[in-house]
């Protein structure tokens, strides 16, 4: 993308004015969304971003430059801006760059920059025709493909100089359906690091029935009730719920200034003995696997919680700056236009004795939470919430009637100490995440669990 | 290459592979943002970008591309990939290249005073408020963030028609979270502030603001769950707004994902509910005098006296459904396909100010903030069961704040259920908003309140 030579000018310019550490951050990315509506194609959107990101430290001071002009004149202009904002005289010279060859993490068998676009229509097709075909009350079903090839370089006035090229697909199906005035989405979203051979193998009839069958399953569904139960999440996407309650809570972003209820709690007992909490960009070809971070860190797999003992946060260089200690490759950003900040990956709970069956049966009244919708946190007070896309009602240990409308709120340190069975049926789910340096895909994970008390907000009012 | 230069090339280039009419929009950004924490810059931001987007017309169907890079390699890069892309499109009616409007207002929305300000005087601001806010009180122990951030945009929409349209705006936003601590009770209360008059933001009451709402927030307790009557506050009653202003796009109707399909003259809310989208409020951060596909943008009431009077429309949308484009064609950014969004779309105040409508309830529930809209609110259908914090209200007075709570209820009977609203008009903006959108204070007859 740019030589050895033109990064080191660079990376000179920036320090000109006392910096003390900084990065270039070199991005083209190439892109495709389709979007299929009532069984035909309603848009094909191609794209190329391309842009380029300067940080520059000083101490506790980060400051960012970002530009679309990539010539050298563009890019020095670019570091001279995020010099300006340092006043002082160089301290350093950079260290000289080297070039660092990381294998790919995750292979990718099939470029989707190299397969017609009809191949990729054909997909979606099929899983439109899977979806609406599954019940009569499906009114309608929408069909989104992505895919994207985004290279980087990534080099840094500590003499970083890496390359990476991230290939990632997903496909996401929503079915809505209807009866009277009551109209129910049901979704599903899988996506991982892969190329177009992940569209090629995926089990379409699965995904595509099943985003059908949770809409059927609402549609027919009584009002969630309100109130405090024990509720069980099954495995999968039902991990967002500790994506929100802790993992926002043990990034840097909040840790490092203090702001986070898990804060210098290193060593404490933050959770219930059951819980051991992972982030693990390693996996293979998972939907949030990286090889390197956006600070060119190599992926590593971070155990954050240990039998309810809090073992270490997620880490990125500036957060690592405040906190005293070193990245955990978790620096992470959607784009060139965003300056990395501490992030999850494949984020899971770890697997526990419990089988699902046995969580079920000893459940004797409460409610038991299928697929989860989104979530947010906010991670000084720890109160979450979430939505729940389908629900039913655990009576007697068993799984009784569907439930719709349910939002589970509560306090994640506390909600930590109420997990009491962890299932054995780890599993993981796509998604996307929002924050401070943009929207990014993560996995989230889990078994089954109970926690033994929520507050369930639904629209039936108290029971 | 520069845009005039690249445009000319492209539009040869696409003429040679078939396109019969084209398009090319082009959006240039330079942003500035600034993070100050405990009086040291944590965070300084400085951009300059542009990006173009090619739409064409290729065998009577519209392929679009886009690119950030103005070189030869991106000019067959569009071509070629929006060719590809035209070639599924199946909807039946197609889009159209625009010639242009018959006119188009003048408005500028432009502030050049806003643009001299300087670094210094925004880092500066920051500093001020900042002191203000540790001052306030000594229960304050930090800022989970605190930002400047401002921006200029210029887009510039280019076809083979020959429309030629430009346009610059600007704004500066103030977004502030403080954290206060109270034994061991920890609340933060957030506050934001967009404008194009940098003058008004005023230090001593942004800090005021944002620290009385952390505040406010202690000693919650828990209250009983069930059906309360509900006041809305002004910054939640537009944050619901947000969610919900989807209803009333036609390309939603149409899709079968809004319950205003067919409703236009209908009584769809009470009859104290007037909506308008309005692209020439001065202090409009989303103002325009043409849309993203070049149609002149115009004030319109979306509802009036509690009847849906029209749905916004492009051209597309409005061809389908026979009616003209209210001027609302949308672009996320020069990326996106041209959709459907308001403007500045906002409820009309009345005449009862908050605290009156406060005074007029025997209990009830005050929602000062929703979280977590985007999973909780189910735009299809209206159903929503969304997290809250708020007061709770006896005999007219507020009792004391409330433990995170959720409420939940349908937003198409919500708008049926509105007894009052207030004087208090204010417009917020999400941070992937689309729409600048505002609400006085909503007053709700009752709404299922869970209390944690």
């Amino acid at each position: 993308m740019f030589s050895q030579s033109v990064i080191h000018d660079v990376i000179t310019a920036a320090l000109a004015t006392g910096g003390d550490f900084a990065e270039v951050f070199v991005e083209d990315r190439f892109t495709n969304s389709l979007a299929l509506q009532s069984g035909k194609i309603e848009s094909s959107l191609s794209g190329r971003d391309y842009g380029i990101g300067i940080r520059v430290f000083k101490g506790l001071q980060s400051v960012y430059a970002y530009t679309t002009d990539g010539s050298k004149e563009g890019l020095l202009k670019a570091a001279g801006n995020a010099a300006q904002a340092i006043r002082g005289e160089k301290i350093i010279q950079p260290a000289q760059l080297q070039k660092e060859i990381i294998p790919a993490g995750h292979p990718i068998s099939l470029n989707p920059r190299e397969v017609e676009k009809l191949r990729k229509v054909d997909v979606m097709k099929k899983a439109y025709e899977i979806a609406k075909n599954y019940h009569s009350s499906i009114q309608q079903v929408t069909v989104r493909y992505l895919d994207e090839e985004q290279n980087v370089l990534i080099a840094n006035s500590e003499g970083k100089f890496v390359e990476d090229r991230r290939v990632r697909s997903r496909l996401a199906i929503q079915s809505i359906a209807a009866e009277g005035n009551q109209m129910q989405p049901g979704f599903y979203g899988p996506g991982a690091h892969k190329g177009f051979e992940f569209m090629e193998n995926l089990n379409l009839e699965h995904y595509a029935n099943e985003a059908s069958r949770i809409a059927v399953t609402m549609l027919g569904a009584d009002p969630c009730p309100s109130g405090k139960f024990p509720v069980i999440i099954d495995n999968e996407f039902g991990g967002v719920i500790f994506h929100e309650a802790c993992g926002h809570g043990l990034e840097a972003t909040s840790v490092a200034k203090e702001n986070s209820v898990f804060a210098n709690r290193i060593g404490e007992k933050v959770a219930s003995d059951v819980v051991t909490y992972i982030d693990d960009g390693t996996l293979a070809n998972e939907w949030g696997s990286i090889t390197i971070d956006d600070e060119g860190e190599k992926a590593r797999k971070n155990v954050l919680i240990e039998n309810g003992i809090l073992k270490g946060y997620l880490i990125d260089k500036f957060g690592g700056r405040r906190m005293g200690m070193a990245s955990t490759g978790s620096g992470r950003r959607q784009s060139y236009r965003f300056a990395p900040t501490s992030r999850m990956t494949n984020t899971y709970i770890a697997n526990g004795k419990s089988t699902p069956e046995e969580i079920v049966s000893n459940t004797e009244y409460g409610i038991y939470t299928k697929y989860m919708g989104g979530g947010q946190v906010n991670t000084t007070t720890g109160d979450y919430n979430f939505a729940v896309m389908e629900a039913y009602l655990v009576k007697d240990g068993k799984i009784g009637k569907p439930l719709k409308g349910a939002t589970l709120i509560g306090n994640g340190p506390k909600t930590l100490q109420l997990v009491d069975m962890v299932g054995n049926n780890l599993d993981h789910g796509a998604g996307m995440c929002g924050s401070q340096s943009g929207s990014i895909p993560v996995n989230v994970g889990q078994p089954m669990i109970r926690v033994s008390e929520m507050t369930v907000g639904g629209t039936k009012g108290g029971e | 290459m520069n845009l005039q230069e690249f445009k000319e090339k492209l539009f040869q280039l696409g003429g040679q592979h078939g396109f019969t009419d084209m398009e090319l929009y082009y959006e240039r950004e330079e942003k500035f943002a600034c993070e100050l924490f405990k009086g040291v810059i944590d965070s300084y931001d400085t951009s300059e970008v542009f990006g173009t987007s090619f739409r064409g017309l290729y065998e009577g169907r519209m392929g679009y591309a886009f690119t950030e890079k103005l070189d030869e390699e991106s000019l067959s890069f569009l071509i070629e990939n929006a060719k590809e892309n035209s070639q599924f499109i199946e909807d039946e009616v197609q889009e159209e290249i625009f010639a242009g409007s018959d006119k188009y207002e003048s408005g500028s929305y432009y502030s050049s005073s806003l643009a001299e300000v300087t670094i210094h005087e925004k880092i500066n601001l920051l500093k001020e408020i900042e002191k203000h806010i540790y001052a306030y009180d000594e229960r304050v122990t930090g800022t989970d963030y605190f930002m400047l951030r401002s921006g200029e945009t210029e887009r510039v929409l280019l076809n083979s028609k020959g429309l030629n349209l430009s346009e610059k705006n600007n704004h500066a936003g103030i977004y502030v979270s403080v954290i206060v601590k109270q034994g061991d009770q920890v609340k933060n209360g957030e506050y934001s502030k967009f404008t194009r008059d940098f003058s008004i933001l005023n230090p001593e009451e942004i800090a005021k603001h944002a620290v009385e709402e952390a505040l406010s927030q202690l000693n919650a307790r828990s209250a009983e769950s069930k059906n309360y009557p509900v006041l809305l506050r002004n910054d939640a009653a537009s944050a619901l707004l947000q969610t919900y202003n989807s209803i009333f796009s036609a390309e939603n109707t149409q899709k079968g994902q809004s319950a205003l399909k067919g409703k236009t003259g209908e009584v769809i809310a009470a009859a104290s509910l007037n909506i308008a989208d309005d692209p020439f409020l001065e202090e409009g951060l989303l103002s325009s005098n043409f849309d993203s596909e070049g149609v002149a943008t115009a004030r319109k009431d979306i509802v009036k006296d509690g009847r849906l009077v029209t749905l916004m429309h492009n051209r597309k949308t409005a061809q389908k459904d026979g009616v003209e484009s209210t001027g609302n064609a949308y672009k996320a950014s020069y990326k996106g396909a041209l959709t459907v969004a308001p403007t500045n779309l906002y409820v009309n105040p009345s005449n009862q100010s908050y605290d009156e409508l406060v005074s007029s309830l025997s209990e009830g529930i005050i929602i000062t903030e929703l979280s977590g809209l985007h999973s909780g609110a189910n735009t299809v259908s209206g159903d929503f069961s969304i997290a809250a914090n708020g007061f709770y209200v006896k005999d007219g007075n507020v009792q004391n704040a409330v433990n995170q709570m959720t409420i939940a209820g349908n937003f198409y009977e919500l708008l049926k259920n509105i007894e009052a609203i207030g004087s208090d008009l204010e417009f917020s903006m999400g941070f992937m908003a689309t729409g600048y959108i505002g609400s006085p204070s909503l007053l709700i007859r009752e709404l299922a309140v869970t209390v944690e």
